[in-house]
């Protein structure tokens, strides 16, 4: 018999593991009205951005593609879309592919309506409706195959490779061995893992998909350095991540692929597009950056848990999704014990097994699935809602990238 | 003093300390003699197990993480100040 949550089974046949009522800009212009409506209505949580406008390609289609995956996601229950009206990206756009879903949404654009007051007015009253609606729905009992976990790690140290990630790696294994699903990302931090993770695709042509998107990362971090600049602008991982005792992208890249355990890969994904709807098991999501344009990014996947690894400690969460926060270190989560939901250093002094870590960890996930709040919830975390930005970068023909990688010796 | 130490794969250069160490503690690899450590090592951090010449890869995971960019002998604190690596700048 298998582990189950209970969960908002949606009218497309996803499920929620959080009710909110989503407020979405359309833009940035929208984001002040957005979080006064957010304001006024229970269980809303306005998802405010940087973007929408002034945009072009593929930049823009990644701000196209986050705003409607966080709006379709079993999360967010009901919608609320608020724009300005001149906007590149079309509110109108964003309206359509949730009210595709079934799921309860409304538009309202500030030129329209007359101002911020009247919008505010009117989407505060139509809001309202929608979170009585939410109010009265259930949590249904759900098999663990229908969670997707994103794994994360931010603020890294040596202990995250040796404890916090393979306990990760070890809970993620149970999940998909019980027809669930998960994402690794970040392929800027996988660099030097690419023959390690093509090794356990499920067939050639993934295989191949990897090692062409970490190639292609590793092309867009060259072409972003500057040797003119001080030295710390070219680092490739932080100022804590040196502190706390790794000293390469390799380490930490090494030690990071451990949160993915050891189920094959069955695809590479892109930011923030789900699989298709019969493909389960263990994904990469094709992305690099900064920790929550990477987490945005896998909850578009459909993720609907986090489980975020952390060395140095780290004090943030997602609007839309909870987020787990596990550390190998002993001294950080004493000193922040009220950042953390998941102590893995037991795995370090000997009195734990990575697999009574792995049955904790699960047992924990399953717990936050059904509506336990994480500490991140509960300090009101939401900086990780983040949106993918790609610019000045031209794609290059993937054998050019497969040529250079041969001629540095990162390929057989 | 001998200090708690981790070899994660046995083709490893170096090994991480579990405790913060100071400089003529020693540390002891599963299957070797015990290592005198030249300087203070914090917590989590390296120490090469085997002496070191500049150029020589960095095995950690069991994998080549950088190169050192100084002869360093064994019981060197290995960090980014003596060891380079080059993915993604070249």
């Amino acid at each position: 018999m298998g582990h189950t949550f209970v969960g908002y089974r949606r009218p497309d046949g996803t499920v929620g593991t959080r009710n909110y009522l989503a407020v979405i800009p359309s833009v940035f212009c929208a984001n002040t009205t957005a979080q006064k409506i957010a304001a006024q209505i229970p269980g809303a949580v306005a998802l405010t951005h940087c973007v929408g406008c002034s945009q072009v390609g593929l930049d823009l289609e990644l701000t196209a593609r986050t705003l409607k995956s966080m709006g379709c996601h079993p999360n967010a229950g009901a919608v609320l879309v608020i724009g300005l009206g001149c906007e590149r990206f079309d509110p109108q756009e964003l309206y359509d592919a949730v009210k595709a879903t079934g799921k309860p949404v409304a538009k309202f654009v500030i030129q329209e309506e007359g101002g911020v007051t009247n919008t505010v007015a009117r989407a505060v009253e139509a809001g309202r409706e929608f979170a009585w609606q939410l109010a009265l729905q259930q949590r249904v009992e759900c098999p663990l195959g229908e969670l997707m976990v994103a794994t994360k790690c931010g603020g890294t140290d040596a202990t995250s490779g040796l404890a916090a990630n393979p306990a990760v790696g070890n809970m993620v294994d149970k999940v998909i061995a019980e027809g669930g699903s998960a994402i690794l990302s970040e392929l800027n931090e996988l660099l030097g893992t690419e023959k390690y993770l093509a090794k356990r695709a499920v067939n050639p042509q993934v295989a191949q998909k990897i090692y062409d998107a970490v190639y292609e990362i590793e092309d867009v971090l060259r072409g972003g350095l500057d040797f003119s600049l001080p030295a710390n602008r070219n680092h490739l991982i932080s100022r804590g991540n040196f502190d706390g005792g790794v000293s390469s992208v390799v380490e930490k890249a090494l030690g990071g692929v451990h949160k993915s355990g050891t189920a094959p890969f069955q695809d590479v994904l892109q930011y923030a597009v789900p699989p298709h709807k019969d493909q389960k098991g263990l994904f990469l999501m094709d992305y690099e950056s900064q920790d929550g344009e990477v987490v945005t990014g896998m909850i578009g996947c459909g993720s609907q848990i986090v489980a975020f690894t952390t060395g140095r400690g780290h004090a943030t969460g997602h609007p839309l999704a909870p987020v787990l926060k596990i550390t190998g270190n002993y001294k950080t989560y004493s000193s922040m014990r009220e950042c953390f939901d998941f102590d893995a250093s037991g795995i370090i002094s000997g009195e734990k097994t990575m697999e009574e870590l792995g049955d904790e960890l699960l047992d924990l996930v399953i717990r936050v699935a059904s509506g336990e709040q994480t500490a991140a919830e509960r300090l009101g975390g939401t900086e990780l809602f983040c949106v993918a930005r790609r610019h000045g970068y031209h794609r290059k023909d993937p054998e050019e990238l497969r040529r250079h990688a041969r001629e540095c010796g990162e390929c057989d | 003093m001998l200090r708690r130490s981790l070899m994660i794969h046995p083709a490893d250069s170096v090994v991480c300390v579990l405790e913060d160490a100071k400089k003529g503690d020693t540390v002891r690899p599963p299957d070797g003699a015990e290592v005198t450590l030249l300087e203070d090592i914090e917590f989590a951090h390296k120490v090469c197990i085997k002496d070191l010449k500049k150029g020589d890869p960095v095995y950690k995971y069991g994998e080549e993480i950088g190169y050192m960019l100084t002869d360093a002998p064994k019981g060197t604190w290995i960090h980014n100040h003596n060891m380079g690596c080059d993915r993604g700048k070249k």
